[in-house]
């Protein structure tokens, strides 16, 4: 009995390493899909596969080879070359009504209900990752109920997401139908992986939130979270899937010149933009998701009956925008990262979209981005009303708000001015010798990175707020934090001044020293600060729920932004295309080849904004429904609470 | 008043507001400390804001565009609102006198609204009329600058891929192109009968610029020329760290070639009054005054390669 005792403790020790094996090599799964290298294998195996046969000298039919638009590599043709279209009722059929337009709202739907549910889970896993390892049980408790109301949330989307996914099928087949029929003919193994996967993440994410009471406890809770993991590679991987077709569509491969395919659905997934995007679009989700969770906990927090509510909702939305902003952060670098990708893929399409047709909508996301920035900061600023002591804090806002706008100004000038004729002699040509200067990129990275930069430093303010260090070093500790921001802000606005006297490839490697001097301000500053900050004296406790309304409606903005902003920026990515379907590949010669005025564009954006934000408050009014009366316990915080992604 | 200094120009302008500021911070600062005269808040928020508009409307030469001056006025807007209202307290003062007016509760605040209330109405009838009034003036124009390019463009009966064309002049002392030749030699003396190949070249792009180009570029390169200002946008300024230090050499090899006409449909309409220069200069005369531009103005051209 003994011998099975203690056999019954390695057991368990076993499983536990079998169940931390399994979570991360689930978690690893995404990565290794995307890696291009596993796809030129199999592109290999199968020319060597057709080589020997054609040795044994068995009767194999004449194999038509083809050579790849984006790998080079030789394939054999397995499909028909891309159809050649005509503007009549075959190829694409109408109503009374524009079709591109119609595919236009019931895409944009789709994705962001689409994105709204891939991010939640992963939020809502680490969160209940947090409550399950704190050690503190009311705030474990606090964690689980958070992570909780963030998937009751997602529910009701999950089911309007799939309903979007099947109208957003429907709609292509009918009103692209040759369009999409040459789609099929590529990706049809992975379209059907992709629905097993959606039936896989459908019963795990139902699992998962029903059994949520019964799975509360011991190992089982441990089941549940592995659950979660689960939920999330299904996702991630059904998301990667989705992207390689709007991806392959912008940057061919797996295909010949005539659209011919060649066999291997692995090459035509890894596209060369494929990966770019995954990455751009998994953060942005999270940024997207986070944002819309703190919308409901605004709209919450404003209707809140009793102050215990309000503290639960403040909290919530605090948590919320935590994650958001957290994840927005690096997503100004990944959207880099893809334009640089997109650049290299085809200069044509880089200059269309940066400098091009599509170049004033950059301006309106440089806007946009820059009201991301400030609104954070501004909410960060209405939470240090929830700490007494915040005034020795409080002071320093102005000077921070100086440095925002100026940067923003700065971000936001456009290099080509709107400007009547008559403006432009008085000006004497398209730039402006003065503020001209500010429209070139040495001039907007430097901005971008102090605006991050400060908005760090208003994160670590506002942490600070109701503590007095008492560590020995505290002294030193503030000497080096101001060394670190100043260093900084010297590095960064000198990269950028510096950046004018170089050419322009030397120039583009300049932003790598000035994302270093922001990350370091983020992860180096984040730990001084919390270093200092341990056994620190307390001043008061964080009042949750006593904020301003201004912060929530702060917070509306934030989300509302972001939304907008990823409506421009689909538009944006999707349009590049110009008058192709499938870029250089099979051309669109649909009546509305064409590119939009960007006021229709907008028009449009706007429309798709309104659509999604009515039908969210519906999911909204529906989480509010069947809620049994929560009891909230008073909350006693010390700490500000921050999830792990902070440090 | 000191304008603004050649070259150091976008620093200056960043410079002088930061004064404007701390002149504004220490200021309200010392009445308020030293003198115990604290001015209100909605007094301290107009202030900035019409020191603001008055920086960009005057302070800066030449004149601004209004589409940019609104763009910064309503982010000055935007900055002032987030700093009147981080706090509570202060968002208590600023409000205050706005809310006494609505109030009207004595006969100063009643005098106020009333005054208000017809000269607000008035104000916005005002602002719908001018801008409805029709103008003499020609309508805004948003011109895209940088025209996408295409894959490849034919000239003289040549093909040439302008991701990997390269100028057969930029070439060293060994006959072989390097990107750094430039950089080595833009001190040179083009006029020097004994200089390499490379300056020799720069000396007849230079020649031939100033036989065709000059007249509208300018001289100095500067989009300043004879005939500069009877085109509408004026030409380009190559010395604008916007123009041909953005651009691959084959880029401009393609605009040189091709002119205005040449300008891809997706940009539409064009402005521009460049000819197609390949129907009056040879290819190679082409190649050398974009040599000679790239020289002159010590901008080397873009490249995508790793330094």
């Amino acid at each position: 009995m003994k011998r099975l005792f203690e056999g019954g403790m390695r057991n368990k020790q076993l499983l536990s390493w079998v169940a931390v094996v399994v979570i991360v090599g689930a978690l690893l799964l995404p990565l290794v899909i995307s890696i291009p290298l596993l796809a030129q294998e199999f592109e290999e195996a199968a020319l060597e596969q057709a080589a020997a046969e054609e040795i044994v000298g068995e009767e194999v039919p004449v194999q038509q080879i083809g050579r790849d638009v984006h790998y080079g590599d030789e394939g054999i043709v397995q499909g028909p070359p891309a159809p050649v279209t005509s503007d009549n009722e075959n190829d694409y059929p109408r109503y009374n009504f524009e079709s591109r337009v119609i595919i236009w709202v019931a895409t944009q739907q789709h994705l962001y209900y689409g994105s709204f549910v891939l991010a939640v889970p992963i939020f809502v896993m680490i969160i209940e990752f947090i409550g399950m390892v704190t050690k503190d049980r009311s705030m474990a408790k606090k964690y689980d109920t958070l992570a909780y109301d963030f998937i009751k949330i997602s529910i009701v989307a999950y089911s309007i997401t799939a309903i979007l996914g099947g109208v957003l099928v429907f709609t292509f087949m009918i009103l692209y139908p040759t369009f999409w029929t040459y789609m099929t003919k590529i990706f049809h193994p992975a379209m059907h992986v992709y629905v097993l996967l959606f039936l896989a993440e459908s019963g795990t994410l139902y699992i998962y939130y029903y059994g949520w009471e019964a799975m509360k406890e011991g190992l089982l809770k441990w089941v549940h979270l592995t659950m979660a993991v689960f939920l999330n590679v299904f996702g991630t991987v059904l998301m990667m899937l989705a992207n390689s077709w709007a991806t392959f569509m912008m940057s061919p491969a797996g295909v010949d010149a005539e659209g011919q395919y060649l066999g291997n659905v692995w090459l035509a997934v890894h596209n060369h933009l494929w990966n770019p995007v995954n990455i751009h679009r998994l953060l942005g989700n999270m940024v997207f998701g986070g944002g819309i969770v703190a919308a409901y906990a605004a709209y919450r927090f404003l209707s809140a009956k009793n102050d215990e509510e309000r503290a639960h909702y403040d909290w919530m939305g605090y948590v919320a925008m935590f994650i958001a902003v957290a994840f927005l952060i690096p997503l100004p670098f990944a959207g880099y990262y893809l334009m640089r990708e997109v650049y290299a893929y085809r200069q044509q399409m880089g200059i269309t979209l940066m400098g091009g047709l599509l170049a004033w909508l950059f301006i309106i996301q440089a806007v946009l981005i820059g009201a991301l920035f400030l609104t954070t900061n501004y909410y960060l600023w209405q939470g240090m009303e929830r700490m007494r002591g915040a005034e020795r804090y409080q002071k320093y806002i102005k000077y921070m708000t100086f440095v925002l706008i100026v940067c923003f100004l700065v971000w936001l000038t456009p290099h080509t001015m709107v400007m009547t004729p008559t403006e432009l002699k008085e000006m004497g040509g398209q730039q402006h010798p003065v503020v001209g200067n500010y429209g070139v990129m040495s001039a907007k990275n430097g901005a971008v990175n102090i605006i991050i930069t400060t908005t760090i430093l208003s994160f670590l303010l506002y942490q600070r707020c109701n503590k007095i260090p008492t560590v020995s070093w505290a002294r030193y500790g503030n000497i080096a934090l101001w060394m670190l921001f100043g260093g900084a802000f010297v590095n960064i606005i000198w990269l950028a001044i510096y950046g004018y006297y170089i050419p322009a490839n030397v120039r583009v490697g300049l932003s790598v020293p000035q994302v270093v001097s922001t990350l370091s301000c983020l992860f180096i500053g984040t730990a001084i600060n919390l270093l200092m900050m341990r056994g620190a004296k307390p001043t008061g406790p964080v009042e949750w729920g006593k904020i301003s309304v201004r912060s929530q409606y702060a917070i509306f903005m934030l989300a509302t932004s972001f939304t907008w902003m990823m409506g421009l920026m689909g538009y944006i990515r999707s349009s590049v295309r110009l008058h192709w379907h499938v870029n250089e590949v099979m051309r669109d010669n649909s009546p509305w080849a064409f590119t939009h005025t960007i006021g229709f564009a907008a028009n449009m954006i706007s429309f798709n904004v309104l659509f999604f934000w009515v039908t969210l408050l519906f999911v909204f009014w529906l989480g509010t429904l069947g809620t049994k009366k929560v009891v909230v316990e008073k909350v006693r915080v010390v700490t500000v609470p921050a999830p792990a992604t902070s440090h | 008043m000191p304008g603004f200094i050649d070259g150091m120009m976008p620093i200056q302008l960043l410079a002088e507001l930061l004064l404007i500021i701390a002149i504004f911070i220490l200021g309200a600062m010392i009445l308020d400390k030293k003198m115990g005269i604290h001015i209100p808040m909605l007094l301290q928020a107009v202030f900035v804001f019409i020191a603001g508009w008055w920086y960009y409307k005057y302070r800066i030469d030449p004149p601004l565009p209004f589409s940019v001056r609104a763009i910064y006025q309503v982010m000055i807007s935007v900055g002032i609102f987030m700093w009147v209202s981080s706090a509570e307290k202060g968002w208590i003062e600023f409000k205050r006198p706005i809310i006494a007016v609505l109030d009207a509760k004595t006969p100063l605040t009643w005098w106020v609204r009333a005054v208000l209330l017809v000269v607000l109405p008035l104000s916005a009838s005002g602002m719908t009329y001018i801008n409805l009034a029709p103008s003499l003036s020609e309508p805004i124009e948003l011109r895209t600058v940088h025209p996408a390019p295409p894959a490849a463009v034919k000239v003289h009966g040549k093909k040439f891929p302008l991701q990997t064309s390269e100028s057969p002049f930029r070439i060293d002392e060994n006959g072989e192109y390097s990107d750094h030749v430039q950089d080595a030699h833009v001190m040179d003396n083009p006029f020097d009968p004994d200089g390499i190949d490379y300056m020799q070249n720069v000396k007849e792009g230079g020649e031939i610029f100033f036989q065709n180009c000059h007249f509208c570029h300018g001289d100095n390169l500067n989009g300043r020329g004879l005939y500069a200002f009877a085109f509408n946008p004026i030409p380009a300024n190559f010395t604008d760290p916007g123009t041909l230090a953005q651009l691959q050499e084959t880029f401009v090899f393609w605009r040189v070639a091709k002119g205005g006409p040449g300008l891809p449909r997706e940009g539409f309409p064009w402005a521009s009054a460049m000819p197609p220069w390949e129907q009056h200069l040879t290819t190679e005369e082409i190649w050398k005054v974009i040599l000679f531009e790239y020289w002159h103005t010590k901008y080397p051209p873009r490249t995508w390669g790793e330094e």
